[in-house]
């Protein structure tokens, strides 16, 4: 016998071990799916469309600011599911905060800064009142939120209409200007960059000498701050193990002392403000706001979560993955009009897409909880 | 009571609206005792763990931790006094590793205002010394638990709890769904947990996982405590009658050799 | 695992083969989707002046009413640098933006179907379509030609400026006495107002829409017993109404002509490409007038998809 002391299943365990190899670590990983559907549908678009304009600059930027917006409300799905819920109201708010933001500018003659923080405030009370119906009923949040999509964009419509007669309010882009705040949501970046490589003929120019393509629009640095962000609290917060733990096993966390309730409001009110982020660059960026603004667009979102690698179920999943998810939408809804398919096929196409990436996410995920 | 005792479970009853879920049920545990809980479903097995662990609140009686009379408002109360509860579910989330597992809910943390940091290093490395003392030799602690067998989750879901302070564990069930080698690396630990102190209340249908670990048994029926046993004075064959209720297995017998025989005469 | 790879791989293959894109040299941006009976005579009318002209075309919309959507496709036609853009201008507010940076780019636009009022001021050549005001004018003319002295104007959305234009217009062509009736979009409630109104001795009616409001004030003028004592004239079509027109019940149809709306601006873009000609101002599609005497071919063409 050998002198050190035999621990508890040792010897059982030993026929089973194997060496696993760096790579497997990464292809476990969430992401892949997401990451491996975008390289191939960017593949896809620069073999069938790559001189048709869609990967010029001005082109590019049109694709990545589609992707960023539906970025931004994506990762927050994506914590929320793995958390352990869904937000269907996320559309009706991005319609709600454009009609906050817009009538106190135009019909109240508030400040744009100031409309802009209110909306903001709405939408933490939006969050909030969704967070706590969900976890006080015990109500699916399915059906919660899904009431309150028809709550928000009825009270957006008859608001609206109320206060101003039209569904649509338009005039902001004149109050963008001299704004504090605003520029933060409208603003183009790095526009001496782009100035400097149209004038060496990378970009192409205007008639009037100036670049076509101005600069990176502010959606697509906020898409890419709130994926570094996300990610950031998921994988390296404690915040972001209790999220996890409340998805995956909400009861179990509680007793183990996870806030479950806190981490799910605060889920909430990360949605309803994603999608008041979403609000202030489309109604900067239009100059107007809408009734019908963001229909539909939770269905999307939490596709591009879904195709990120997020688990319907929860307690598994990536913001970075549901980035490229909102990448892939983006690419493809506007890449197929630089096509010769007919734009009705889009939906088709779109929806192969999306179940291509979801089963190659189960195989990864089953890959992850079966034995390597 | 004596110096050993760590919890005291006196003349606890609980109600729900009409119904006796417990009535003035006593328990006390010892350290280094592992109290056997039996009885057949509905005996009130699960209303008094679930109160002893701070889910549900007593309606008479008291419970004495280490000497001092405690209320618990929270299943955290119960944990903060050393009370741990391994449920059938163990809490574990399949899909994330191990060390989030063990360290869910009590995450180290370092850095310091809005940006303190999950210590995951120091964490991988507790879980896998912790793994290695209990003998699962996992590859690799950030690999999800959904890649542990039946029998490691349940002796992560132990380690954690003993890791974290507990004094009185409290199992649900713990080797049911287990194969039977499983079963027996399950049952080595919570005995060389128990060895190291901690009082152990392991609930069980099973008499044959039950009589070999348990110090004591305590049988309830209908929410009364049919008493509480030492193994000296409690043989196996006797226990195995209690549990499965032998006054009626022996009516039904009487009953069915009758219908039996009156089948006979009418043929 | 292996067969689904293979699966995906063959997909994407015949996708790709199917699927090319090439060099177009006008793109239209619309509002309206292929799949509305009324835009699709628009689209027939873009596909045929493309072969008529021999010049290649591509009609894309957006999914649903969405103006930010229908400025995100204005962007993607001018990354494809195509030698014209035809747009519908419904809001030029939302739209302004993207139209200025195609002119800006060197690409012109031409608008058709709406905007009569914005294009100009977004830099916009011509707008191929049907002005409300003169569309109106040429109604209440044909009223007053028939012998209409007291009509009443449908309106079944008040406030919206396209509809206040037509009866204004309309009265400016009857001459005689013009009053408004605003309803709400409901056909039901608009037969009932309009029936309430049938006593006070009107004898023309012009409604704005076809199916919305023209079917149920032909309704109320039936129930009344009314019929050919007030003359009933709508804008837009229905099958409904053409059949009515074709049965002598209805006075007119007011046609904008949406075939022309798509053929008309491709037309113009094929001969600026041979010959950089461009017109300017508005091309008035309409309106043409449907009338008992011409609803039967009006009807054979709509089942063509021409009218």
């Amino acid at each position: 016998m050998s002198a050190k002391p035999q621990s508890i299943g040792e010897k059982s365990e030993d026929e089973r071990l194997r060496k696993v190899s760096k790579l497997k670590v990464i292809l476990n990983r969430p992401e892949l799916g997401a990451l491996g559907g975008s390289i191939l549908v960017f593949i896809f678009f620069g073999i069938i469309a790559g001189d048709s304009g869609m990967f010029s600059a001005y082109g590019t930027i049109n694709f990545l600011e589609v992707s960023a917006n539906l970025g931004i409300i994506a990762i927050a799905a994506a914590m929320l599911m793995i958390g352990g819920e869904f937000d269907l109201s996320v559309g009706s708010m991005i319609g709600f905060a454009g009609i906050c933001i817009a009538i106190p500018a135009i019909y109240w003659g508030w400040p744009l800064w100031s409309a802009i923080i209110f909306a903001f405030a709405i939408a933490v009370l939006v969050g909030y009142a969704n967070g706590l119906l969900v976890v006080r009923t015990g109500l699916p949040s399915f059906i919660v939120t899904l009431a309150m999509l028809f709550i928000l964009r009825g009270a957006t419509l008859a608001l609206t209409r109320l206060i101003t007669g039209r569904t649509q309010v338009p005039g902001l882009r004149v109050l963008i200007d001299n704004d504090p705040i605003a520029w933060i949501f409208s603003a183009d970046a790095f526009t001496g960059l782009f100035a400097w490589l149209g004038s060496l003929g990378l970009i192409t120019l205007r008639q009037d000498g100036t670049p076509l393509a101005i600069g990176v629009p502010a959606s697509v640095l906020w898409w890419i701050f709130l994926t570094i962000l996300a990610t950031w609290i998921l994988m390296k917060t404690r915040y972001g193990n209790w999220i996890f733990a409340s998805g995956g096993d909400k009861l179990g966390a509680r007793n183990l002392g996870v806030p479950v309730t806190r981490v799910k409001i605060s889920l909430f009110i990360g949605t309803a403000v994603a999608a008041t982020i979403y609000a202030c660059v489309q109604v900067l960026d239009v100059g107007s706001a809408d009734t019908m603004r963001g229909f539909l667009k939770e269905l999307e979102a939490i596709v591009a979560a879904v195709v990120g690698g997020c688990l319907l179920t929860g307690g598994y999943g990536s913001a970075i993955g549901a980035a490229f998810g909102a990448l892939i939408f983006g690419t493809v809804s506007m890449g197929i009009y630089y096509t010769d398919v007919d734009t009705d096929w889009f939906k088709v196409f779109l929806g192969m897409m999306m179940l291509i990436a979801v089963i190659f996410n189960n195989f990864i995920r089953r890959r992850v909880t079966e034995n390597k | 009571m004596s110096e050993e005792t760590i919890v005291e479970f006196n003349q606890i009853s609980k109600f729900f609206g009409s119904v006796i879920a417990l009535q003035e049920v006593t328990m006390h545990i010892k350290k280094g005792e592992i109290m056997c809980l039996l009885g057949d479903n509905g005996a009130g097995k699960s209303t008094l763990i679930k109160t002893l662990s701070g889910v549900h609140k007593p309606d008479k009686g008291e419970i004495i931790v280490e000497g001092k009379k405690i209320i618990f408002d929270s299943p955290r109360d119960a944990l903060d006094m050393g009370i741990a509860t391994v449920y059938q579910d163990l809490a574990l989330v399949s899909l994330m590793s191990v060390t989030r597992n063990f360290f869910m809910g009590r995450e180290p943390i370092k850095g310091f205002g809005p940006f303190k940091t999950f210590d995951i290093e120091k964490a991988n490395s507790i879980a896998a010394e912790k793994m290695k003392q209990i003998g699962i030799d996992i590859r690799d602690v950030s690999q999800a638990v959904g890649t542990m067998s039946g029998g490691e989750r349940q002796c992560l879901a132990i380690s954690r709890a003993i890791y974290f302070g507990a004094k009185v564990l409290i199992l649900d069930e713990p080797t049911s769904a287990l194969g039977v080698h499983q079963a027996s690396v399950v049952l080595k630990y919570i005995v060389k947990a128990a060895s190291q102190g901690l009082g152990v209340i392991l609930i069980t249908h099973n008499v044959h996982h039950a009589y070999p670990v348990g110090n004591s048994f305590t049988i309830l029926s209908r929410g009364r405590s049919m008493g509480t046993y030492s193994k000296q004075k409690l043989s196996r064959e006797k226990l195995l009658n209690m549990m499965a209720g032998g006054e009626e297995l022996d009516k039904l017998e009487v009953e069915l050799k009758e219908i039996d025989r009156i089948g006979k005469k009418n043929n | 695992m292996r067969k689904i790879y293979l699966t995906v791989l063959a997909f994407l293959t015949w996708a790709m083969m199917s699927v090319a894109a090439f060099a177009v040299d006008v793109i239209v941006v619309s509002h309206g989707q292929a799949n509305d009976p009324f835009w699709s005579v628009a689209k027939n009318g873009v596909d045929s002046a493309c072969k008529d002209m021999n010049i290649t075309c591509k009609y894309t919309a957006p999914g649903t009413f969405d103006m930010v959507e229908m400025a995100k496709l204005i962007d993607n036609a001018v990354a494809q640098n195509p030698k014209g853009i035809v747009i519908t201008l419904p809001d030029a507010a939302a739209l302004g933006k993207s139209v200025k940076a195609a002119i800006a780019a060197g690409i012109p636009v031409i608008s058709m179907n709406s905007g009569s009022d914005d294009y100009a001021s977004l830099g916009i050549s011509v707008h191929v379509g049907q002005t409300e005001f003169e569309a109106g004018v040429g109604g209440g003319q044909k009223m007053k030609a028939a012998g209409g002295k007291k009509a009443l104007c449908v309106n079944h959305e008040v406030g919206n400026v396209a509809l206040d234009r037509r009866c204004a217009g309309f009265k400016k062509g009857f001459g005689g006495s013009v009053d408004i009736l605003g309803t709400s979009n409901d056909p039901t409630e608009i037969q009932k107002a309009v029936a309430a109104k049938l006593g006070a001795g009107y004898d023309t009616i012009l409604t704005l829409g076809a199916s919305l409001a023209g079917e149920p004030a032909l309704a109320a003028i039936e129930a009344a017993g009314k019929l050919g004592k007030v003359r009933l004239g709508t804008f837009d079509m229905s099958p409904n109404m053409l059949k009515a027109a074709a049965a002598g019940k209805v006075e007119f149809l007011i046609d904008q002509q949406q075939y022309l709306q798509g053929y008309l601006p491709i037309v113009i873009f094929a001969q600026y490409m041979r010959w950089g000609t461009m017109p300017a101002g508005v091309v008035m599609t309409g309106p043409g007038f449907v009338t008992p005497d011409n609803a039967s071919s009006v009807i054979k063409w709509a089942a063509q998809g021409y009218r």
